[in-house]
């Protein structure tokens, strides 16, 4: 159970979407050799993304990435364990809402960046014309983990540092490091674009209900899948094959 | 017409005999979908079919597209991808038939993309068949886990076509993969000079010297690369936890980089604190 707490981050993929689905959507292939004997694999693609608060499926993303552009590269210190998930009451420790607290509603690991709720904000205005004069919209500008948030205490609602422990069931929780009490991880940072948890989860005409995908219908049999579909079917095989070698 | 052909010819015709039988028995509601439902809860209405089922009515061409009712949707839900332990526990039959329902349901969407991009219209939730995708890899990668199984059982091998490494004329290693013969190796003379691709000279030695060079510049840009990453967050974050770089940059000597010029800020450091 550690070793699975330990590999995999416990934040949640809010989109829901496939990690191949994903990569295949931010996919920019420049150039690829025909996939035939008389040619090598190669492949010539965008190897670096420049990732914003546009996430990498959506045509704002591709915007910002186009085809054949370059843009500089920003350095991302790494995080070795991430700590802010959707749905933590955090401090702001910099800018004009220094000291005020908020609840993460976004988090960008590609950026150690985390987004507050009301916090952070400009204006911006979008949708300008000639005459016309555009919209004015509030947005918030996201936040550096490492050095503009800090975690609060849910004891006593103040900011404070935290760490990471054990508890005795072995399970790995966050622990202030003032008042020694658990910040819990947030029920929020499972709630996905599909559902908001997964129990209220609606199900749709094509999907296999529950109880069938748990249902244990594996009988072990000395047959191959081949062996037992044929036997399932009434098919009988009394040719003996020919002699053949394998080299 | 030889005797072999007229085996194959009746066997063809059994084959299709039974399956149509299967078809024709059983015309019910499938228990299998291509989406395994999200929650392991939720007990649900469906009852246990029993017998050879198939998928539903037969609706010509037009089982290559979807419902007509989501046509006009923007948003298609669906649930996740069969893992591999849900699939464990189904029985061959089952994952047969899930088999052929992923098969159709993959056909169906990118038959639906196809049209969509053709109509100039949005496909929606393009991820679904990735999902099929994964599904059918997983699946895939059960039934082989049968099947060696039971080869390793009888037999002590895997059962799986065998596979070695070889050099090529080039004196490139790559995995040569077996085939089956009539013949046996030694009587083979056709394969035995096919195979027999000894490699040397002087344009192969001058070749395969450049070609580890290449392969040893690749490899160090690599090091470069994570020696200049690791410089650039040293000037960056001074502070920075150096456990975490060593474990994230094994390769690296962090200790002697932290000397470099290149690794100090644009800040005047601190004399006698």
């Amino acid at each position: 159970m550690r070793i699975t707490q330990f590999l995999g981050s416990k934040l949640k993929n809010f989109s829901n979407l496939p990690k191949e689905y994903i990569e295949r959507s931010k996919k920019q292939v420049y150039w690829k050799t025909p996939r035939e004997v008389n040619y090598l694999p190669r492949t010539v693609e965008r190897r670096r993304f420049r990732y914003t608060t546009n996430r990498p499926w959506t045509g704002q993303f591709r915007q910002q990435n186009m085809p054949g552009t370059m843009r500089k590269k920003v350095f991302v210190e790494p995080v070795e364990e991430w700590s802010f998930f959707r749905g933590d009451r955090i401090e702001v420790l910099v800018g004009k809402d220094k000291g005020k607290q908020g609840i993460v509603t976004q988090a960008i690991p590609e950026r150690n960046w985390v987004i507050v709720e009301g916090l952070n904000w400009h204006y911006r205005r979008v949708g300008a014309e000639k005459d016309f004069p555009g919209i004015i919209i509030k947005s918030e500008a996201p936040l550096h983990v490492t050095t503009d948030v800090r975690l609060v205490d849910p004891s006593d609602l103040q900011g404070t540092e935290f760490e990471w422990r054990y508890t005795e069931e072995g399970e790995k929780v966050r622990v202030s490091m003032r008042s020694g009490r658990i910040i819990p991880i947030p029920e929020t940072n499972n709630q996905t674009h599909d559902y908001k948890t997964p129990k209220a989860y609606i199900e749709r005409d094509k999907d296999t209900p529950a109880a069938i995908v748990g249902e244990i219908t594996f009988q072990p049999k000395l047959a191959t899948f081949e062996m037992d579909i044929m036997e399932e079917m009434d098919i009988k095989e009394e040719r003996t094959p020919a002699k053949s070698y394998w080299y | 017409m030889s005797s072999t052909l007229m085996k194959c010819l009746s066997l063809a015709n059994t084959l299709r005999t039974a399956t149509l039988r299967s078809l024709l028995t059983s015309q019910q509601k499938p228990t299998l979908a291509p989406w395994g439902a999200v929650v392991p809860a939720l007990a649900s209405h469906v009852q246990a079919v029993s017998g050879i089922h198939t998928s539903a009515a037969s609706l010509g061409l037009m089982e290559f597209f979807d419902d007509p009712k989501v046509w006009s949707e923007n948003e298609v839900k669906v649930g996740r991808a069969w893992k591999p332990d849900e699939l464990r526990i189904k029985s061959n039959k089952e994952l047969h038939q899930l088999w052929y329902i992923l098969l159709k349901e993959r056909n169906m969407l990118l038959t639906m993309e196809h049209e969509c991009n053709d109509k100039m219209e949005v496909f929606p939730n393009p991820e679904r068949i990735d999902k099929v995708k994964i599904s059918m890899e997983n699946l895939e990668t059960v039934v082989r886990e049968r099947n060696k199984a039971y080869h390793l059982l009888e037999t002590g091998e895997t059962g799986e076509r065998p596979q070695r490494l070889v050099h090529n004329c080039f004196g490139l290693r790559y995995m040569y993969k077996s085939c089956e013969h009539v013949l046996p190796p030694f009587m083979n003379i056709k394969w035995i000079k096919s195979r027999n691709v000894g490699f040397g000279g002087r344009a192969v030695r001058k070749f395969l010297l450049q070609y580890r060079e290449k392969l040893y510049n690749e490899k160090r840009k690599a090091k470069n690369r994570s020696r200049n990453e690791v410089m650039m967050i040293l000037r960056r974050n001074p502070d920075f936890d150096l456990e975490v770089l060593r474990r994230q940059f094994p390769q690296v000597n962090i200790d002697k980089l932290r000397n470099e010029d290149k690794a100090r800020g644009h800040y005047v450091p601190k004399i006698g604190v």
